[in-house]
């Protein structure tokens, strides 16, 4: 068992690895994360997941509900720390399967991986407590500079990879065979809890693939655990092709109008307080027309016709985000071209809400075919060739939801020197 | 009405009265605290002077007794002391307050998390105030003009409204209770109170307020503003647990105003402070004890394992030297994490009781943690430093000498985990400070001329530009710390 193993083994069972072995660790994980652009490119299929703030029991039921790593393939959007009691067992643990398996899991950075929310929101406070000094903080800050800013998520399939899944004794969906399942729930059992099928086209021959049918290859994927819908082995469905899926932890940016204009940002640095790499993390969808003032004080609220827009421009089906609790752990807005999803079942341990996934599946028929939608201007051709300013068929959408895990079994720790108020 | 403020040149045990039968101007509290040299002068103020008395005063009063006959009557909110029509008024407003509740009923429709119905009882709030005022304390606040009834009104509204938690963000924090012990201390320099009925003021008012706000906070599911999450006190209150250990501490002569409140023991009834982690017995003591009822509130709305969602709270309950200890680690706490905080208290406002004014008696402080961690920090946060060079807590250094007899307290108020990591750091992009000498009031328990701290010495903590406590945010939407947000108290 090599020494990353050992580390992993440790921080699954939540205890604390030693500062050396986090300075060892983060200087392995910047050597990996500068290698990524600004926006990684991740293939399909992905499970694509929200703010974890620190919840460490529930990242390990995040993981029960949509399988291991590296079985399944992960997106991370950012928010690993703060807030919660284990932010640094949980960024760890995630930063040491980063390194381990670079290739299966992607982090992207949150507004909340920076210095100073750091050390309004607790993660400071939190590894003072846990090493007695600031050092592993440092550490931890360092990765931050390197992380992301978003994802593009390519070759994503409009089908939905099937599984073998039962309906929910409470489900609402129907027990017949759905011809074209856009958005699947599923509880964290893996039962089916809704289906929603996808709304008629007024001109489904637009796509260029018409002959793709979704009724094909019906084969179950290998085995019935949670998770295998998005495995890597599976053989896939194959719907159409859909348009990439932009993934960033908060929103939009006034100053971004094109995906390339994030690849020209200089990334490794604090979060700044104003300009785009903020807004990308820092900004939510609103009800709005066009753009108006967050009340975060930073970033930008914005509405769907930016979104619309954006996502015309730059050939995305989807823009997927996170940065904003939602009770129902995700949330689809503006014509579903943009969702929320949440990752933290009952936030601060006291919002009552449930969590959730999302799990993309691969485009079986074109496979290895990636389309390179980072906006360039006219390089709108194959499958979007004469696409009417339209929305793009959006990506097959499997939702899993899930609640905090069970409390049991957590131990109670020794008290720690209180502090220097009451000494 | 005299002033009970300096005997002998000693800062007082009780909050200065205003003299009714001179002329005062009344003026509309405004914020004044924008950037981090405001903090500094706020630290030196008469306001920041007459905060700090009122809350020891009420502090105080929240300790068991004893009389002559070394008989010990404890300090019990199901044995309250008699209520003054005054205080009876008070209660009124919050029943009325309360009763508000039914009119702006939560809304049932798909939303985030705080409920926009609060913004419906918000604004019933402003549309009654003022008239819940004159029918309450109308014959207390009775003055010479017109003009000069209005100003009064405009005063006291201000902080009574600022006490309610933010009708825009939906959130609910330290600064929020702070406006209402404002409130109480304007009332008490009105002469509205008697001397002598602290308790009363506390048990009949403060508890009631607590109540509402909780009440508040369920019904319109209110955020924390300015969490730290797990690694805060507590997500909205921080008097019930200096009022509450303060029930628990020994008991004191009641005459004896001038001698210190005891900083370590309990009463010997009292349970012990471990015990908070055993909900049977937080049901037991929360009617009788706020600490005790705030520790209820905990458990009423989050689930979970309690040194797990309340970390800090879990660690005070190991404190050995009882509930007097505790209730000075609180005191100092609060000056620190309240007073001294600038997202919280930048959005004070001030007027003519709590006076932007220089505290003459205030005296020299060094450069102070607080005047460098403010809004004006540049985008390029500089590395956070490793060690605090130069700096000192306000309130750690050479103070006027007390009456009130808290020397005892030493102003220790580092904290090591609670500390900005760039606290004091000669490379952060600090704005030009008011330098190494702005006077400052010292908190009562501080001690004299403490040196710089080294290393983790700052005890001040959060990022003070951050519009935290009052400001942005929490659980749900974490709000820019540098954000200066629009004043939503009104």
């Amino acid at each position: 068992m090599s020494d990353l193993d050992k580390a992993i083994a440790q921080l699954r069972a939540c205890r604390p690895i030693p500062e050396n072995q986090v300075r060892e660790l983060c200087y392995k994980a910047r050597e990996l994360l500068i290698e990524e652009g600004n926006v990684v490119s991740v293939d399909a299929p992905v499970t694509i997941c929200g703010d974890i703030h620190g919840q460490f029991h529930d990242l390990m039921e995040l993981f029960r509900v949509g399988g291991d790593v590296p079985e399944t393939n992960y997106l991370f959007m950012g928010d690993f720390v703060d807030r919660g009691f284990y932010s640094l067992e949980s960024f760890l643990l995630l930063l040491c399967l980063k390194v381990r398996y670079p290739d299966r899991i992607t982090l992207i950075r949150g507004n909340h991986e920076s210095r100073q929310i750091t050390t309004v929101y607790g993660f400071y406070d939190e590894c003072l407590r846990k090493y007695g000094s600031a050092n592993v903080w440092r550490y931890c800050c360092e990765v931050f500079d390197y992380l992301a800013l978003g994802a593009l998520v390519l070759g994503a399939s409009t089908e939905l990879a099937p599984t073998n899944a039962s309906i929910a004794a409470d489900s609402q969906a129907s027990l017949a065979e759905m011809e074209d399942v856009e958005i699947e729930i599923l509880n964290s059992a893996g039962q089916i809890m809704n289906r929603l099928g996808r709304l008629p086209k007024q001109d489904q021959s637009q796509m260029t693939n018409p002959s793709s049918s979704p009724s094909q290859t019906q084969e179950a994927s290998q085995n019935g655990a949670p998770g295998t819908g998005a495995s890597g082995s599976s053989g896939g469905s194959s719907g159409n092709s859909t348009g990439a899926v932009l993934c960033v932890h908060g929103g939009l940016s006034p100053l971004i109008d094109t995906i390339d204009k994030i690849r020209l940002l200089d990334r490794k640095q604090e979060v700044p307080h104003e300009g785009a790499m903020c807004d990308l993390l820092w900004s939510d969808p609103d009800d709005i027309d066009g753009w108006g003032l967050s009340p975060r004080g930073a970033g930008f609220l914005f509405g769907a016709d930016i979104v619309k827009c954006f996502n015309q421009k730059n050939d995305l089906s989807l823009i997927c985000r996170a940065h904003q609790l939602v009770m129902e752990g995700f949330k689809e807005m503006f014509d579903n071209t943009i969702v929320t999803v949440w990752s933290a079942p009952n936030y601060c341990y006291r919002c009552g809400n449930v969590a959730a996934i999302l799990e993309l599946s691969e485009d079986g028929s074109n496979a290895g075919y990636a389309p390179r939608s980072n906006g360039d201007v006219g390089r709108s051709n194959g499958i979007l060739q004469d696409r009417t300013p339209e929305q793009i068929m959006g990506p097959g959408r499997r939702y899993r939801v899930f609640d905090a895990a069970p409390q049991d079994s957590r131990g109670m720790p020794a008290k720690k020197p209180v502090a220097d108020y009451f000494l | 009405m005299s002033s009970s403020q300096d005997q002998g040149g000693r800062q007082s045990t009780f909050l200065g009265r205003l003299d009714r039968s001179k002329p005062h101007s009344f003026s509309i509290p405004a914020k004044k605290i924008n950037d981090g040299d405001d903090l500094a002068f706020f630290l030196a103020s008469t306001a920041y002077r007459d905060l700090i008395i009122w809350l020891l005063q009420l502090n105080r009063s929240m300790f068991p007794t004893r009389d002559d006959d070394g008989k010990i009557a404890p300090s019990d909110l199901t044995l309250p002391p008699p209520y003054s029509v005054r205080i009876q008024s008070l209660q009124r407003i919050m029943q009325a307050l309360a009763g508000l509740i039914d009119k702006a009923p939560p809304n049932t429709g798909p939303r985030r998390f705080g409920n926009v119905a609060f913004r419906d009882w918000f604004k019933l709030a402003e549309t009654e105030a003022a008239g819940l005022l004159q029918q309450n304390l109308g014959d207390a606040l009775q003055l010479e003009s017109e003009e000069g009834n209005e100003a009064l009104g405009g005063e006291l509204i201000a902080y009574l409204l600022g006490s309610f938690g933010s009708a825009q963000r939906l959130d609910y924090g330290t600064g929020h209770e702070l406006s209402f012990l404002a409130f109480l201390g304007c009332l008490w320099k009105l002469g509205v109170f008697e001397q002598g009925e602290e308790r009363g003021i506390v048990m009949g008012v403060v508890q009631p307020y607590l109540e509402l706000m909780r009440t508040l906070i369920l019904t319109y599911t209110l955020e924390p503003a300015g969490s730290h999450g797990v690694w805060g006190l507590d997500d909205h209150s921080f008097a019930p647990y200096i009022f509450g250990s303060a029930q628990f501490g020994p008991a004191i002569d009641p005459k004896a105003v001038n001698m210190p409140v005891p900083t370590e023991g309990s009463l010997q009834a009292a349970p012990s402070p471990s015990t908070v982690v055993k909900k049977d017995i937080v049901a037991d003591y929360k009617d009788s004890n706020m600490y005790f009822a705030a520790i209820q509130f905990i458990y009423d709305v989050k689930k979970g394992p309690f040194w797990e969602h309340s970390p800090v709270l879990y660690d005070i309950s190991d404190i050995k030297d009882g509930w007097g200890k505790i209730n000075k680690g609180m005191l100092k706490m609060y000056a620190a994490e309240v007073l001294g905080k600038f997202p919280v208290v930048q959005h004070f406002p001030f007027g003519s009781f709590f006076a932007w004014e220089r505290d003459e008696m205030a005296l020299r402080q060094t450069s102070s943690v607080h005047m460098q961690q403010q809004p004006a920090v540049s985008k390029d946060v500089a590395q956070p430093p490793t060690r605090a060079v130069g700096t000192t807590a306000p309130w750690a250094q050479a103070g006027r000498t007390t009456g009130s007899g808290m020397s005892g307290m030493q102003a220790s108020t580092r904290m090591a985990t609670m500390r900005a990591p760039w606290a004091g750091n000669a490379t952060a992009p600090l704005r030009p400070m008011s330098s190494t000498t702005s006077n400052v009031t010292t908190a009562p328990w501080a001690t004299a001329s403490r040196p710089a701290l080294p290393g983790l010495g700052i005890v001040s903590t959060a990022v003070p530009w951050s519009a935290g406590q009052r400001g942005t945010q929490p659980p749900p939407p974490t709000g820019a710390p540098w954000a200066k947000k629009e004043e939503a108290r009104r």
